[in-house]
């Protein structure tokens, strides 16, 4: 389930105090889920006791944000069966390595995803196109996959 | 090495580092278990050496009055050919899964009824991609990535963007699930009135589905090589598979469309090949009679009690023919040939434990379009199918 400001707005305190140095909660929730801030940045939650049940449920809810690392992939392992549609469609891949995705196989050591033990395992996400200042929003690998493995943080 | 997890046979799986890479699920299980519940030799379930429980295989076989042979689609080209000579020797009957699985389109396909290809060409230069009552996420997992829509090839160089994908099933498949951009979903009721749908539509009159029939027939002409994978879902979803593939034939008078059958275990067509060469049939063979015949599949000599012993290699009645027919294997004189414990094993008068083909010992399979490929164990077990069959055939 991709997560949406709203979720961890609605998880905030609220008051739009600033001690995070950003204006608003909202705008809080935003950094957050692009990771230009930190939820500990959010003083009042972590010193006000009344906001412990929020602060729990946002560390849940925050979770698969760390795994996604900087492009928001992740993938759920257990609904992988290793098709191969999400590595051969990728078009980093393709671009990388022409003998090997192009025709349907990879297993170089510098491609983004791999198929491992008959589940596809993230290996270099920082070649992803979704990855650092010039990104594109590239869902290739969302879109071939057919049992919805693969999501990104932003939906 | 090259994984026997299915009939798409792919050969570049590899073993690095303990992982095995670029094998899907499928495959991955097939390896992961390969030492788990492992068959003992035994005789009447006492635990014996392996030339004593071939010895106790041949003198049942030999005295057996109506014998059949029965699985082998797991196994080698080389290891079948020798099945069908002691089928040949006993004058017995001989079988395979393909009779309920896709045997007719295997034999259509061998005696050049309708027009087939190879999966290289396929990936090479196919415009239209067609699954037909196939889901090959679940048969043949690897099937789009490595061989038919995903790659990119000689003709397609831009891969699935330079494809058009065709998916007709009962219900949304994960397959179906992949037909977006460039692309149909056929939700049929009835494969029959597709078919009725086009052959109407080659006439210049409207079906059912004359509509999503008349999409797919403007696209397969805008190339001259497209390719129909047909599954399972077809087989059981027409009355006649005949009037389908007379329906192949009217298409390709007017488009190229090759068809493939799409996935099944990793070498039944082999079989089908072998028992074609020798026999001019594909399965439920009977020697005595030289011919074969419905009546003759392995499931109906079982119903009408014909046979009183079996060899049985590769297969595992007992947990794949429903159990009100396969419990009269406990009738008969039962000798199974299998890597692992099965059920059927473990019931059986004889069981020679065997290796696993791919993995453990070496030989050629038959790929589902009819490619041969030159298996790459990881070790070579010595007592294996190949031995195991040669020496009852010996014995005999
Ligand atoms: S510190 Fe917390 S409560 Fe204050 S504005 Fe930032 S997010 Fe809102
Ligand atoms: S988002 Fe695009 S570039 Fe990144 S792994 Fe998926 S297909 Fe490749
Ligand atoms: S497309 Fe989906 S199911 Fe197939 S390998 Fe990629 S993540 Fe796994
Ligand atoms: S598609 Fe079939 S042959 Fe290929 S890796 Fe998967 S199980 Fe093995």
């Amino acid at each position: 389930m991709p997560i949406s400001p709203m979720d961890i707005y609605k998880l905030l305190p609220k008051t739009n105090c600033k001690k995070c140095g950003e204006m608003t909660c909202m705008s809080f929730a935003f950094k957050l889920l692009n990771k230009e801030k930190k939820l500990e940045d959010c003083k009042p939650l972590f010193e006000e006791k009344k906001y412990e049940k929020q602060k729990e449920k946002l560390i849940e809810i925050l979770k698969p944000l760390e795994k996604a690392k900087e492009t928001g992939l992740i993938v759920n392992e257990d609904l992988c069966n290793g098709c191969g549609n999400c590595v051969v469609a990728c078009p980093v891949h393709v671009e990388r390595d022409p003998h090997g995705a192009m025709i349907g196989k990879i297993s170089s050591d510098d491609a983004i995803l791999r198929i491992e033990n008959g589940k596809v395992r993230v290996l270099n996400l920082e070649i992803c196109r979704r990855y650092g200042k010039n990104r594109i929003l590239c869902i290739v690998c969302r879109e071939n996959c057919p049992t919805d493995a693969i999501s990104f943080l932003e939906g | 090495m090259i994984c026997t997890g299915c009939s798409c046979l792919c050969d570049d799986v590899e073993i690095r580092d303990g992982k095995i890479l670029n094998a899907c699920y499928r495959g991955y299980k097939v390896y992961s278990k390969l030492s788990e519940n492992r068959a003992r030799a035994l005789v009447d379930r006492r635990e014996v050496s392996v030339d004593d429980a071939i010895e106790k295989a041949v003198e049942i076989l030999g005295q057996a009055k109506n014998p059949a042979l029965y699985g082998f689609d797991t196994t080698t080209v080389e290891a079948q050919e020798v099945a069908v000579k002691i089928a040949e020797k006993l004058n017995a009957f001989i079988d395979d899964n393909s009779s309920f699985c896709l045997g007719e389109v295997v034999e259509a396909i061998l005696k050049k009824d309708v027009p087939s290809t190879t999966l290289e060409d396929v990936r090479d230069q196919a415009y239209v991609i067609f699954y037909w009552g196939a889901n090959p996420y679940s048969s043949a997992p690897r099937h789009m990535s490595k061989f038919t829509y995903y790659p990119r090839g000689m003709k397609r160089l831009k891969g699935y963007e330079d494809r058009f994908l065709v998916v007709v099933d009962v219900r949304r498949s994960e397959t179906a699930k992949l037909a977006k951009k460039n692309a149909i979903f056929i939700k049929v009721e009835s494969d029959d009135e597709l078919v009725e749908s086009f052959n109407l539509a080659l006439e210049g009159k409207a079906g059912k589905y004359a509509k999503e029939v008349g999409t797919v027939i403007t696209e397969l002409k805008r190339s001259d090589f497209n390719a129909m994978f047909v599954g399972l879902g077809l087989k059981y979803g027409v009355r006649n598979l005949d009037g389908f593939f007379e329906m192949i034939r009217k298409i390709n008078r007017v488009a190229k469309l090759y068809l493939i059958p799409s996935a099944f275990h990793s070498n039944m067509r082999g079989f089908n090949e072998v028992l074609f060469e020798k026999t001019g049939s594909i399965n439920k063979f009977s020697f005595k009679e030289q011919r074969s015949d419905k009546l003759f599949a392995f499931t109906e000599l079982l119903k009408r009690d014909e046979i009183d012993a079996v060899l049985l290699l590769g297969t595992d009645p007992l947990s794949s023919i429903p159990f009100e027919i396969s419990k009269k294997i406990m009738r008969i004189k039962t000798v199974v040939v299998d890597p692992k414990m099965s059920l059927t094993a473990k019931i059986a008068k004889v069981v020679v434990p065997s290796a696993f083909s791919g993995f453990e010992s070496s030989g050629t399979m038959v790929r589902s379009d009819g490619v041969r490929k030159r298996l790459e164990p990881i070790e070579e077990k010595e007592v294996n199918d190949l031995w195991i069959l040669k020496k009852i055939s010996e014995g005999l």
